[in-house]
């Protein structure tokens, strides 16, 4: 069963007055524990400047794959074998354990059907979750939380939709509130500090006897927010892991911690940028070695400092399309078109790697120059969302997408919806 | 409770003061629509209130004064005058504006003497001339240097890699797990510049301005770059504070002359928007730069096109005709490079055979071939910036206005060239939109598809509701909407005269509408600057905080520009957000950004004295006069009657009990050093609290003010 809080928050404080003062804010700590019962939550990485899938997960067995990038081809004794086809890059070590463990799945040849190599649009698209339409005002994952109140309202606190960065994304913009923090610590009115700062206590109680309906409602949640964070204590947060001391390995740890303090979060959404290797990418090491490095290590810290948590978790990566290819004249890869996904979660059947693979001969290649594009990421989305949200109704998450349950990639097979 | 009731009596008090204040009810523009039959309506917001709300709506905010002003000259007098801000007098603000010369510049110029990375790169591979010599000279050497830095660095990092992947050495086991805090991230290897000598700070601000940036243009690049790395915020100030403007753009230029544009463009808008005189052109300026929206990261010369964007093709144009400002942002260069119409080419164009041609001649050609027809800018001109999404047009519709529009682009897009027709990318042939045919004829068949969409039904309706969204409420009477939309057509498109309509409304003065509408992040910040007269010096605070609270100045990615209606603008974060800027605005805690918190209101001073400081002005960093310690406690402005001045002055009108009531019950504890969690233990101390020094005392309360719920509401 659901408790719905703010209903029982209201009439509860009926029920109470006159006979015991237990504070306001206490009772709703209280209840936002009591109906904190299991959910799915899902946790999605935006890789921005569209990174080399084939050399992230490698088609090792594909001859073309030697022959088009001869400086920066990953060695088939250096590739980290996934299923004697594909091998991760050695950089990704961290990934290994997850792959083996049946956590971590790999779609490969997935991305965006539209055929723009800009990243400002690719992005754009991918973001809002309507490829080829710019007139998309909101985001897919704000509309997945739609299509989940669709399935069952109930009331969510204002970290349900989160994003680490100065400003809400596009993913995540539109008309369920999100909310930004680029940093926990800073997330206070009128100063830092475990106690609430006088300017705070007049700010709260202002807003809680204002008349103005809309400012009354946001108030509060407000300093519901503002408290449930300090109570949190966030300065005294210890990372059950090791992250990367990297903006990518901050904003995961941050995650981790606001996913772990009980704050209703459902939907977290942050990335990570360096994927734009026109020249030099290297090899095994190299640029994109250090960037895959972090982005593996951070993601293997993330998962292990969840601790038992990490069975409510479904991470998923995406980046706005794949790279060429062929390497070009400067050592590294230009915009192409179909990329590699992961999808991390307990709920994951992982320790495969899906997706048709379309091959790198000539005549398989998109535009005869990138990986061709056999599953739309928003596929691969819809089943997450509907898997962990509940959010079913995918015509809204993706209009004019037509997905449909029956052609998932069944990625999630065991993951039942929360009711 | 007993201290409560006592504040609370004395607040009531206060307010009927002010209400009873002989002036102030004196009610001042006569209510429009006098013939209409008033009945039919909600009841008319009425007396000083009026201008309140006009000033609200019609300006991004009131500053201390402005509402006497109005009450002087009549409300329908000065809307007239708003209306034609060729009038206005704004010295004041031309003043302010100097400071930015480059804004006056063309985008040819400002990508030659603050050249963006990608002139940067024309040049590198000599594509494009280095200057002869002098300070310009100096400022591409740096950008020059810097770049072929990076460049280099990344070459050597590549051929390390390869180094060690001949050798073969990395020792990387299938499967072997690496323990996170063993794979620190190798930081790029950076290029040490050379220590700077602490006496060459000194030396620097020992020499007159000219000569100092004269040395400093003679500085080789890193050591430049150690110098700027090296001196903290202060003394960077100093180095800069005696500079003319245009010694300022050279030593930023030296630095990064793409963030002098970037930095002065904010700054004029910013400035304009607090200052300007000629209100409602800027708000309207706002307006339409948010509906033919233009993100400035679309590519490198966008911040270079917006520039002359704002300048040339929205402001002018604001209150004008909207056929012109259509026909304008469509042969805009930062249109047509952001919605890519710079790139479309007919199918069946000249342009588009040769290229099938040269494919064909040689298919593995390395160069990129011309991607063919892009529909976005027909697309969105249409569903966006004419017709409105249910405007009555269909696919086949865009698809032929994207094919009349072949051919409308950009010369020299990467140096600042203007509009250009080329005849070789436009599509042949005849084409039908909306049922009406465009013969072959180049550029006309364009300029005339724009005609007939300014000019459509649809969008007089599309544009007035827009226009009631912004100016009269979330959802606007569409009786309203109708009127304007019939001025709009009647008037060929007159934004002035359908304003007019609008205000002479009586859905306009509805009571209903009263701070109806929340604040957008900018009209929050800037409605906050101006209530408290702030001296704006530095906009990076003001920046700053409309990034946090999620409207970045030129920062809308898509199309539709931001929203107007509360739900974007009332959220959990953004609400932390507008209460902290609230309180670091009033206590002087930008850079930058200072008010000076004079408290007249003593008992020998008349009403008629400056409550602030309205005079703040480019030179005023001169202190407050200090508040007596030797003026007898009953004379000092008491919290209530400090609180009550500057609910006025702040807020314009007053606010509710309940705010007044949570503001004077924080000043109380505030000034007893008690924590504000702990009520109870007022009680115990029966003590008039010892009054806060005058100056802490107004900020705490302004504060409180600007980040009430009433502020958030115009």
């Amino acid at each position: 069963m659901q408790i719905n809080r703010r209903f029982f928050l209201h009439k509860g404080a009926l029920a109470l007055a006159g006979t015991t003062a237990i504070p306001h804010f206490l009772v709703r700590t209280v209840m936002a524990q009591a109906s904190a019962q299991p959910h799915r939550r899902l946790v999605v990485v935006f890789q921005r400047g569209a990174a080399d899938g084939l050399n992230i997960v490698v088609p090792y067995r594909e001859k073309n794959y030697y022959s088009m990038r001869p400086s920066i081809a990953i060695p088939q004794q250096k590739v980290i074998d996934l299923d004697g086809f594909f091998g991760l890059h050695p950089s990704l070590a961290a990934f290994k354990p997850l792959y083996d463990q049946g956590h971590l799945a790999v779609v490969h040849a997935a991305g965006s059907p539209d055929v723009t190599r800009s990243h400002f649009d690719a992005q754009d698209f991918m973001e809002s979750g309507t490829p080829g339409v710019k007139g998309t005002d909101d985001g897919w994952l704000n509309r997945a939380l739609q299509a989940e109140d669709l399935r069952h309202r109930q009331e969510h606190t204002a970290f349900r939709a989160l994003a680490l960065g100065a400003d809400v994304p596009r993913t995540l913009a539109g008309a369920i509130p999100a909310i930004a923090i680029s940093n926990v610590a800073n997330f206070t009115v009128g100063g830092r500090g475990p106690v609430a700062s006088p300017a705070a206590s007049a700010f709260e109680a202002m807003y809680g006897s204002s008349g103005d309906r809309i400012f009354h409602a946001t108030g509060e949640e407000t300093f519901d927010a503002v408290k449930m964070l300090k109570a949190a204590n966030p300065a005294q947060y210890k990372p059950a892991a090791d992250y990367p001391n990297s903006e990518f390995g901050n904003s995961m740890k941050q995650i981790a911690q606001l996913l772990k303090a009980n704050l209703g979060v459902e939907a977290a959404f942050t990335d990570v940028t360096g994927w734009d290797t026109h020249q030099n990418q290297g090899g095994v090491d190299g640029q994109l070695s250090n960037r895959l490095r972090d982005f593996s290590s951070t993601i293997a810290a993330f998962w292990q400092d969840m601790g038992d948590e990490a069975a409510d978790i479904t991470l998923v990566t995406m980046s706005e399309f794949g790279r060429t290819a062929r390497e070009n004249g400067t050592g590294g890869t230009d915009h192409g078109h179909a990329n590699a996904m992961f999808v991390l979660g307990a709920g994951v059947k992982g320790g495969r790697v899906y997706g048709r693979w379309s091959g790198l001969e000539k005549e398989q290649l998109n535009e005869g120059r990138d990986l061709a594009l056999t599953t739309d990421y928003r596929a691969v989305l819809g089943e997450v969302v509907s898997k962990t949200l509940g959010a079913d109704n995918l015509e809204r998450v993706f209009p004019g997408a037509r997905l449909r349950a029956d052609g998932f990639l069944r990625l999630m097979p065991g993951a039942a919806a929360p009711i | 409770m007993k201290h409560l009731q006592g504040l609370w009596a004395a607040s009531l008090c206060a307010s009927l003061v002010v209400s009873s204040t002989p002036g102030m009810a004196a009610p001042s523009a006569a209510p429009p629509a006098k013939t209409a039959n008033r009945s039919a309506y909600p009841a008319q917001i009425e007396g000083d209130e009026r201008i309140l709300h006009a000033l609200n709506r019609f300006t991004f905010g009131p500053r201390p004064g402005d509402l006497e002003a109005v009450r002087r000259m009549s409300l329908d007098t000065w809307f007239e005058e708003q209306l034609h801000p060729a009038n206005i007098n704004d010295t004041a603000l031309q003043v302010r504006l100097a400071e930015y010369p480059a804004m006056t510049w063309s985008p040819e110029d400002l990508l030659y003497r603050l050249p963006s990375k990608a002139v940067i790169r024309q040049v590198i591979d000599g594509k494009a001339p280095m200057p002869q010599q002098g300070a310009l000279y100096a400022v591409y050497e740096n950008e020059v240097t810097r770049l072929s830095a990076k460049r280099q660095e990344k070459e050597q990092k590549a051929a390390v890699a390869t180094v060690v992947k001949t050798a073969g050495d990395s020792k990387i086991a299938d499967g072997q797990q690496i323990s996170a805090s063993g794979t620190q991230m190798e930081s790029p290897a950076e290029v040490k510049a050379p220590e700077t000598d602490p006496n060459l700070v000194s030396a620097l601000l020992a020499l007159p301005p000219r000569d100092r940036v004269l040395r400093m243009t003679r500085m080789p690049q890193p050591q430049y770059d150690s110098l700027i790395k090296s001196i903290k915020g202060p003394q960077r100030q100093l180095l800069m504070s005696d500079l003319s403007p245009d010694l300022r753009e050279t030593l930023g230029a030296l630095e990064n002359p793409e963030r002098v544009v970037v930095e002065e463009l904010m700054a004029q808008r910013l400035i304009r928007d607090v200052y300007s005189n000629a209100q409602l052109q800027e708000v309207m300026t706002d307006f339409w730069m948010n509906h033919f929206n233009v993100f400035l990261r679309k590519n490198e010369a966008t911040p270079y096109y917006l520039v002359s964007y704002e300048r040339d093709v929205i402001r002018p144009h604001a209150l004008g005709k909207f056929e012109d400002l259509l026909q304008a942002t469509a042969h805009s260069p930062a249109m047509l490079i952001y919605l890519d119409n710079m790139q479309s080419i007919g199918p069946d164009s000249m342009a588009a055979e040769r290229a099938k041609i040269a494919a064909a001649r040689d298919p593995d050609t390395k160069k990129k071939a011309p991607e063919g027809l892009n529909e976005n800018y027909a697309r969105e001109l249409m569903e966006l910036h004419t017709l409105g999404v249910n405007g009555g047009y269909s696919q086949q519709d865009v698809i032929q206005a994207a094919r009349i529009l072949t051919g409308w682009t950009v010369e020299r897009p990467q140096r600042g060239g203007g509009f250009q027709f080329d005849p070789r990318r436009h599509e042949p042939g005849t084409k039908k939109v909306l049922g009406k045919k465009f013969k072959e004829q180049g550029e006309r068949e364009g300029r005339e598809l724009l005609h007939m969409l300014a000019t459509h039904p649809s969008t007089a309706r599309f544009i007035s509701r827009k226009l009631a969204v912004r100016f009269v409420s979330d959802d606007p009477p569409q009786e309203l909407v109708d009127r304007m939309a019939k001025t709009f057509l009647s008037s060929n498109g007159d934004i002035a005269a359908v304003l007019k309509t609008m205000f002479r409304s009586p859905e306009f003065w509805s009571t209903e509408t009263y701070r109806a509408k929340v604040k957008t992040p900018l009209e929050s910040v800037v409605s906050a600057t101006r209530a408290t007269n702030s001296n704006l010096t530095n906009v990076q605070p003001l920046v700053a905080a409309l990034r946090e609270m999620g409207m970045p100045l030129y920062g809308c990615i898509p199309p539709t520009g931001y929203k107007w209606d509360a739900a974007d603008w009332v959220s959990t974060g953004a609400l932390v957000n507008r209460m902290n800027f609230a309180l670091s605005l009033a206590a002087n805690r930008f850079n930058g950004v200072t008010t000076t918190w004079t408290s007249q209101e003593t008992p020998t001073l008349t009403a008629k004295q400056p409550a602030l400081n309205l005079l703040a002005n480019l030179d005023s960093d001169a202190a407050p006069p200090p508040v007596q310690a030797t003026t007898p406690a009953s004379l000092q402005p008491t919290p209530q009657s400090e609180e009550t001045r500057l609910e006025s002055l702040l807020i314009g009108g007053s606010v509710s009990d309940s705010t007044r009531i949570a503001v004077l019950e924080q000043f109380a504890q505030q000034s007893q050093g008690m924590p504000a969690t702990a009520p109870a233990m007022l009680n115990q101390k029966q003590t008039r609290p010892a009054p806060l020094p005058i100056e802490k005392q107004d900020q705490l309360l302004a504060g409180l003010l600007l980040g009430s719920p009433e502020f958030q509401r115009r």
